[in-house]
């Protein structure tokens, strides 16, 4: 018994250490993390697109989209008073150069308003060389992080080959790659060699034992020398003289030296574009099936739009549900997270002009528990939200947000 | 202990004993070197993290209220114990010392080589001018009191003009995106990083208000009081630790 734990112990050690010596890639950036309720009705991204998936060190690529930011916002989430739309990837692999929201460009945090529509575009600059995930995301104060479609990005080329020269206010030319560097390391440099020195001069003589003795024995006074004392006041006196006088210089060198900035970015919203009343869709009940991972949605609609509309698409938490009976428009995102047989609708009758009527809305898919969006049902918030898209025989769309208390069934 | 004991004056040992004492030091210097490397590291990066990580949070209010006040902890714990016990004024030094290594590691490997950050982005603090200033004190005055006052108030005052230095030129302003920033700013918005958003920053928030545009000066008085209370605290701290009164009975 004795020995088979000792085996035991010994293989578990064993792969532990292998298991640290081959890590495997952490190839996500905890978009399933945060509660359903929070992913499905806060931020609701659609129309994310790439401009391009490779690029060499250097190019750019140029992030777009939408977001409507859902006006039944949970109770549980803070209000979006602060808020800074982001990119997730490993590290600093790519510098993001601009950023616009609703046209304006955009350097620092903003409130969004609730229920109001914006659009984005962010520009990248790539810079380490390598295959990176890359998100869009918008940080919630208080409430974390709520991503947006990601998108592999391949990038080669060489790194230090990466350029990144700023023009200061006063006029210069500044390589933000190298800036400060030199300064920075030389003045750690001359007080570390000072400190060492300090450490040096104490070090370099007898200490614990003999010290504690002598101290003990009444003769600390021999401890510290005439000599020590006249370097502990040249220190008292040069090292303040050396600090001000460096803090002064620096001060005439940088007479333009600014504090850091904490004004936040006013955004102005976008007209509506979403609900915006030619077609009104109200759910009536919702209903999650839990054995067959489908969420069944009793709608109302109307349609005030002059040709018949039909359900395309339902869209929540960067899940698509598509209903390949309608006529789809091309979207960049990942396909890995749209269904594109998950939506079926009871009638195949396209709701005419004018009409008002009740269907069944089903987005069915195995997306539901690999999201980890069938958590919602357990959640302390079960209302579901996401966006409906629904399309006229012209092509036109109509996009729809919509929420409703979820039933689960067992 | 006998009378006569106490008649022959102690003096560094020599020959064997000299050397079995010498390498006892090094054996604890090593000790320590690398405890405080990663005691007081880990402190630091728990109580001042961000402030001081980035560049675009070391802002003029509380980065020179938060700095000192988490720095001089260790310094006062450990100058506690050497001198008293041993009359060694180093112990400030000698912890500031070992953040900078364990700081410069970090940063140079965690940061640059393995996550991508220029590593201008992610320069440290010092306070090696502070912690120099409070062990000559410390010897100096052979006071708690005098140190803890005079002491406690010059390591936080030191802080700001000993790294603007290294620091002001990073807030030389930028247009960009058609608003003014630093370049530290841009360092933030340029050099994404995932986890810390923008608005988490804590600038110019709080009742601590500027007084005619000068608020590194409040903050660093402040910070300087405050401080004169946090290392009476971490000398007793230190003091309270450094027994062997929990390993008697091992």
């Amino acid at each position: 018994m004795k020995m088979s734990l000792k085996t035991l112990f010994s293989a578990a050690c064993l792969g532990l250490c292998a298991g640290a010596l081959a890590p495997e890639a952490a190839l996500a950036h905890g978009e399933k993390a945060l509660e359903p309720f929070v992913r499905m009705r806060t931020i609701q991204w659609y129309d994310v697109a790439w401009s391009k998936a490779k690029l060499n060190v250097n190019e750019e690529v140029v992030i777009t989209g939408k977001f409507h930011v859902n006006a039944d916002w949970p109770r549980g989430v803070a209000q979006p008073d602060a808020t800074y739309l982001n990119v997730s990837a490993p590290g600093p692999v790519f510098i993001r150069t601009e950023r616009y929201l609703n046209g304006q460009s955009s350097v620092s945090s903003s409130a969004l308003k609730l229920g109001g529509d914006y659009e984005f575009k962010i520009v990248m600059k790539a810079r380490i060389p390598g295959r990176f995930h890359l998100h869009p995301f918008v940080n919630l104060h208080d409430a974390g992080s709520v991503v947006g479609p990601g998108q592999w990005m391949e990038v080669e080329g060489d790194a230090s080959a990466f350029t990144n020269q700023i023009k200061t206010l006063d006029g210069s030319v500044i390589d933000m790659e190298t800036y400060g560097l030199a300064n920075g390391v030389a003045w750690h440099g001359f007080w570390i060699a000072l400190g060492s020195a300090w450490l040096l001069w104490w070090v370099r003589r007898p200490l614990f034992i003999p010290r504690y003795k002598m101290l003990h024995a009444g003769q600390d006074a021999s401890l510290i020398s005439p000599l020590d004392r006249k370097i502990g006041a040249a220190i008292i006196f040069a090292v303040p003289m050396i600090v001000f006088g460096a803090n002064f210089v620096t001060d005439l060198k940088y007479p333009n030296a600014i504090p850091l900035q904490a004004a936040m970015d006013q955004i102005d919203t976008l007209p509506p574009a979403v609900d915006v009343g030619a077609v009104q869709v109200k759910i009536q009940r919702a209903e999650y099936n839990v054995p067959a991972r489908a969420m069944i949605m009793t709608a109302l609609l109307h349609n005030g739009s002059d040709h018949p509309v039909r359900v395309g698409e339902f869209a929540t938490a960067n899940v698509r549900f598509l209903n390949p009976a309608v006529v789809q428009p091309p979207q960049d995102e990942g396909a890995a997270l749209a269904a594109r047989e998950g939506l079926s609708i009871d009638t195949a009758d396209p709701i005419a002009p004018g009409e008002t009527r009740t269907i069944r809305i089903t987005a069915e898919d195995s997306l539901w528990q690999r999201e980890r969006l069938d958590g919602l049902i357990r959640d302390a918030d079960t209302r579901m939200g996401g966006l409906l898209f629904l399309y006229d025989n012209a092509g036109q769309r109509y996009v729809s947000s919509v929420s409703a208390p979820v039933i689960p069934k067992f | 202990m006998t009378g006569k004991s106490l008649d022959i004056p102690a003096r560094p040992y020599t020959g064997e004993k000299a050397r079995l004492s010498r390498a006892y030091d090094y054996l604890i210097l090593v000790l320590a070197l690398f405890l405080f490397i990663g005691s007081f590291h880990l402190h630091v990066a728990l109580t001042v993290g961000d402030w001081d990580f980035w560049q675009d949070w070391k802002d003029r209010q509380w980065w020179p209220l938060i700095t000192p006040l988490m720095m001089i902890t260790f310094p006062a714990a450990v100058q506690a114990v050497l001198w008293p016990n041993f009359r060694l004024p180093l112990g400030a030094t000698l912890c500031i010392s070992c953040l900078l290594i364990g700081t410069w590691i970090t940063r140079f490997f965690a940061y640059h080589m393995w996550n991508f950050f220029p590593i201008n982005e992610v320069l440290p603090a010092t306070m090696l001018p502070s912690a120099l200033v409070l062990d000559a004190i410390l010897m100096l005055s052979n006071s708690l009191t005098v140190t803890s006052i005079f002491g406690g108030m010059v390591f936080a005052l030191l802080f700001y003009p000993t790294n603007w230095p290294i620091f002001g030129m990073f807030h030389v302003p930028v247009e960009y995106g058609g608003a003014q920033l630093t370049v530290a700013d841009l360092f933030g918005f340029q050099y994404i990083r995932a986890g810390t958003p923008e608005y988490l920053r804590i600038i110019e928030r709080g009742t601590l208000r500027t007084y005619g545009q000068y608020a590194t000066p409040l903050s660093a008085f402040c910070s300087a009081l405050l401080c004169t209370l946090m290392y009476p605290l971490w000398w007793y701290l230190g003091k309270a630790f450094a027994t062997t009164k929990y390993v008697k009975n091992i």
